[in-house]
């Protein structure tokens, strides 16, 4: 008989304060859980791999590259996408070597052999300053980048003073008028890596100035849980109130 | 208490003034405002320590029981903002974007379960270590012995992230290596330890959370300001800058803007950034949930994070610091993305190169600008961070050493004084441990920090969930979901090591990848919750007495 008594079970409770306990806690952690991962099923759910701009127009551009058909266009588009994707900071070391090699042979492909080869020497001009200057202030380092995008951007449609421009001067290989065959191979699945995204009408929607799905993951939730936290004291407080429920103190 | 905040912000006047006109660099020298800063911090922490010294075995576990809500609440936010949260999270967010988010909600939604799953419930139980609660509820002195060494691993691995953060901003006050950063930064954390115990920690950490709180919210509230954002909140405010990462900078959107290093506010629309699970993290769905699970009931099962309930006095002062705790801990969750955010945009040009993402919180600082001695303070607060959670950890583990294995089990007759010079000694042979293996230089911070929490969730959490909740749950019962959950850590465990010294195991991308060291508690908690209930089932029953106890302290 005292055994039986003496049997506690998050489940089966016997006393009125550890039911409506129990019930609380079956409550916050229902609204708990769905807050947490029932949004980012939905997220899951509601996502679509979406192109960037960048790469709908690479695609039919390096197709007609690689068929041998391309126009003085097509080497524009698909060098101007490689530059943007230079710029992405998660890209790796290899995926960067292989890009800047793309983007030299595109160059090749639009500039007379005369201008190619002065490009040519200013870019290994500014790999050696990169290893000899102290600091990317120095005068001849500057005016060396600036030389190569007065040359470059033209040839690919960059405007010189843009992100883009600086961003092509640091993309330029020692060797431009060759492409591994590794790289060449190569370039299409980092393009298509990093130029494609989950999306969704949750990522979409602008809130506070944040795409309502960080904003409501990096800071709504948070939110959510000092309120959790506070209902359950609040709740428990008034319950134990409510029962005379005195609380031990060692 | 105030005097001594007072002391501090009049102390930091003339050091302002003396630095303000340094020249950013990056890293590589030695940073005089930043290391009078960093050196002025921790003699304020030591003399602390020394003024509310443990002066008996009660003050060094368990601080006295005289801690109010908010102070304990400071305390627990302070003792959770380690090195993780405070150079760790923004690092996650800085590699992988919308993924780091799994760290932040795990590390915050691990409270919710914690409070209402645990914290009165084991106040009410009235144990010092997690060790002593184990031991006794499964009537084993096997179990508590097996309790405490967990407890001391969990806190080893858990403190290399730490001794790792303060290797990294010792490195970069005093532009010295990583390895004699480490030992430098790990023989001061270690001095303060012995020197105080858990009182003077106690005691410190509110100092330690004011410190780490406002170094860390300054130079966002400059940030800000400075690249034209709504800087009033900036937690905010950096919503438009995670927008203008996603959608572009051009340079003509923030002309006559630039870094310290004069690239232009500027950069390549970078959706990755923010989009969910991104192809170019190389991060999945089921790794998200995974990671967030897995922190929350790690969090639950931390020996550190259950040891901060028994120094308030009651357990509905142990519910309400939760709350406060939180709270606390929060307000530095929500600003870390900031720090991410910026540092995109800032380092975004190829010329910065590849920076070191456990110091991004520091380099986005320097890069954006701000006066030196403010990135000193952040560096500093960085320190404190580390410093105070390992303090905990450290006391945690020790109390495991001295209290759950020598007297406990070892020497019962032992005297308070032979039980702190153990304790003393526990602490040196720990931190000697952290050194060695911090020095590898393993992983990210947060990523060292959350192989604990996969551990606490694969063991220590299922015992307290049980133990408290279940009064079938039984000696052979825990024993039985010890050995599950520990044989899901061992395997994961060895298949991380595997990859580090390339050996190729046995299915080692499948195991690799659904038991990553990061998240493995995922599918190792429920298997030694399952594991345990089973055996319980089919064994004998929990003896009256402790049913008895359960149902007479814990739940009446």
């Amino acid at each position: 008989m005292e055994t039986e008594e003496y049997r506690i079970s998050f489940f089966n409770p016997t006393t009125q304060q550890a039911r409506s306990n129990r019930n609380l806690i079956i409550q916050l952690f229902i609204i708990w859980v769905v807050a947490i991962f029932g949004f980012q099923i939905l997220l899951k759910i509601l996502s679509k791999p979406v192109p960037e701009e960048a790469l709908v127009k690479f695609i039919p551009a390096w197709e007609k590259i690689e068929s041998g058909n391309a126009g003085s266009y097509d080497y524009q588009v698909a060098g101007q996408s490689m530059v943007q994707v230079t710029g992405k900071l998660t890209l790796g070391p290899d995926e960067y070597d292989a890009l800047k090699d793309g983007i030299s042979w595109t160059l090749a492909k639009l500039l007379p052999d005369n201008e190619l080869a002065d490009l040519q020497k200013e870019v290994q001009l500014l790999s050696r300053l990169r290893e000899e200057i102290t600091s990317l202030r120095d005068e001849r380092y500057l005016e060396t980048k600036e030389s190569i995008i007065s040359k470059a951007a033209p040839a690919l449609v960059i405007g010189e003073g843009t992100l883009l421009a600086q961003l092509l001067a640091l993309g330029l290989d020692d060797d431009m008028e060759n492409m591994t065959e590794e790289n060449r191979s190569k370039i299409p699945g980092i393009m298509s890596l990093y130029l494609t995204h989950n999306r969704s009408v949750l990522t979409d929607t602008v809130f506070l100035g944040f795409p309502f799905h960080y904003f409501y993951t990096a800071v709504l939730l948070l939110v959510f849980f000092v309120g959790l936290c506070w209902l359950y004291c609040y709740r428990t407080d008034k319950l134990h109130a409510k029962l005379n429920f005195l609380e031990q103190i060692d | 208490m105030k005097r001594i905040y007072i002391l501090l912000l009049f102390s930091l006047i003339p050091l302002v003034t003396y630095a303000a006109n340094d020249a950013t660099e990056l890293e590589g020298s030695f940073k005089v405002g930043p290391a009078i800063i960093l050196i002025f911090i921790l003699t304020l922490f030591v003399l602390v320590g020394i003024l509310f010294r443990a002066k008996d075995t009660t003050d060094y576990y368990a601080a006295g029981r005289g801690i109010s809500r908010v102070g304990s609440g400071m305390a627990i936010a302070s003792n959770w903002m380690s090195a993780a949260s405070f150079l760790g999270m923004a690092a996650l967010m800085y590699g992988t974007g919308y993924h780091g988010l799994a760290y932040v909600v795990g590390w915050t939604g691990g409270y919710v379960l914690l409070l209402i799953l645990m914290a009165g419930q084991i106040r009410r139980y009235g144990k010092y270590t997690a060790a002593d609660f184990i031991g006794d509820r499964y009537y084993s002195q096997t179990l508590r012995a097996i309790g405490a060494g967990i407890t001391i691993i969990i806190s080893i691995a858990y403190a290399v992230g730490q001794f790792g953060g303060i290797g990294l901003m010792f490195k970069w006050v005093l532009g010295i290596d990583y390895l004699p950063a480490v030992i430098i930064g790990g023989s001061v954390v270690l001095a303060y330890t012995l020197i105080s115990g858990m009182l003077g920690v106690t005691k410190n950490m509110q100092i330690q959370y004011v410190i780490i709180i406002t170094s860390f919210m300054v130079p966002l509230f400059i940030l800000t300001a400075k690249f034209d954002y709504f800087w009033l909140i900036p937690q905010i405010g950096y919503g438009a800058v995670v927008q203008d990462i996603v959608e572009g900078v051009k340079i003509v959107d923030k002309a006559g803007m630039a870094n310290s290093l004069g690239h232009n506010f500027a950069i390549v629309p970078s959706p990755e950034y923010a989009m969910p699970w991104d192809p170019s993290t190389g991060q999945t769905f089921f790794q998200w949930m995974a990671i967030a699970f897995s922190l929350m009931i790690g969090t639950a099962g931390l020996p550190h994070v259950i040891q901060r309930f028994y120094v308030v006095p009651k357990a509905r002062d142990a519910r309400w610091s939760v709350v406060w705790g939180l709270f606390f801990i929060c307000l530095l969750y929500w600003s870390a993305p900031v720090y991410s955010a910026f540092g995109t945009i800032l380092s975004s040009n190829p010329e910065v190169g590849k920076l070191a993402a456990d110091a991004i919180v520091v380099y986005t600082a320097q890069l954006g600008n701000v006066n030196p001695l403010i990135v000193g303070l952040l560096a500093a607060g960085g320190v404190s961070a580390a410093f105070s959670t390992t303090s905990g950890l450290l006391v945690a583990g020790s109390s495991a050493f001295a209290h759950d294995l020598y007297v406990k089990v070892i020497n019962p007759e032992a005297k308070p004084k032979t039980q702190m010079t153990i304790a003393r000694l526990g602490t040196l042979l720990m931190a000697v441990i952290i050194t060695a293996i911090a020095i590898l230089d393993l992983a990210l911070i947060a990523q060292l920090v959350a192989i604990a929490f996969s551990m606490a969730g694969c063991t220590i959490f299922p015992l307290f969930l049980l133990g408290i909740w279940w009064s079938g749950s039984n000696r052979a019962g825990a024993k039985a979901g010890l050995i599950t959950g520990g044989i899901v850590t061992l395997i994961s465990l060895t298949y991380l090591i595997g990859a580090r010294a390339g050996w190729i195991l046995p299915f080692n991308d499948f195991i690799t990848y659904y038991l990553g060291a990061w998240y493995f508690a995922w599918i190792g908690a429920p298997l030694a919750i399952t594991a345990n209930i089973i055996v319980s089932r089919m064994t004998k029953e929990t003896p009256i007495e402790i049913r008895k106890f359960l149902i007479e302290k814990v739940h009446s």
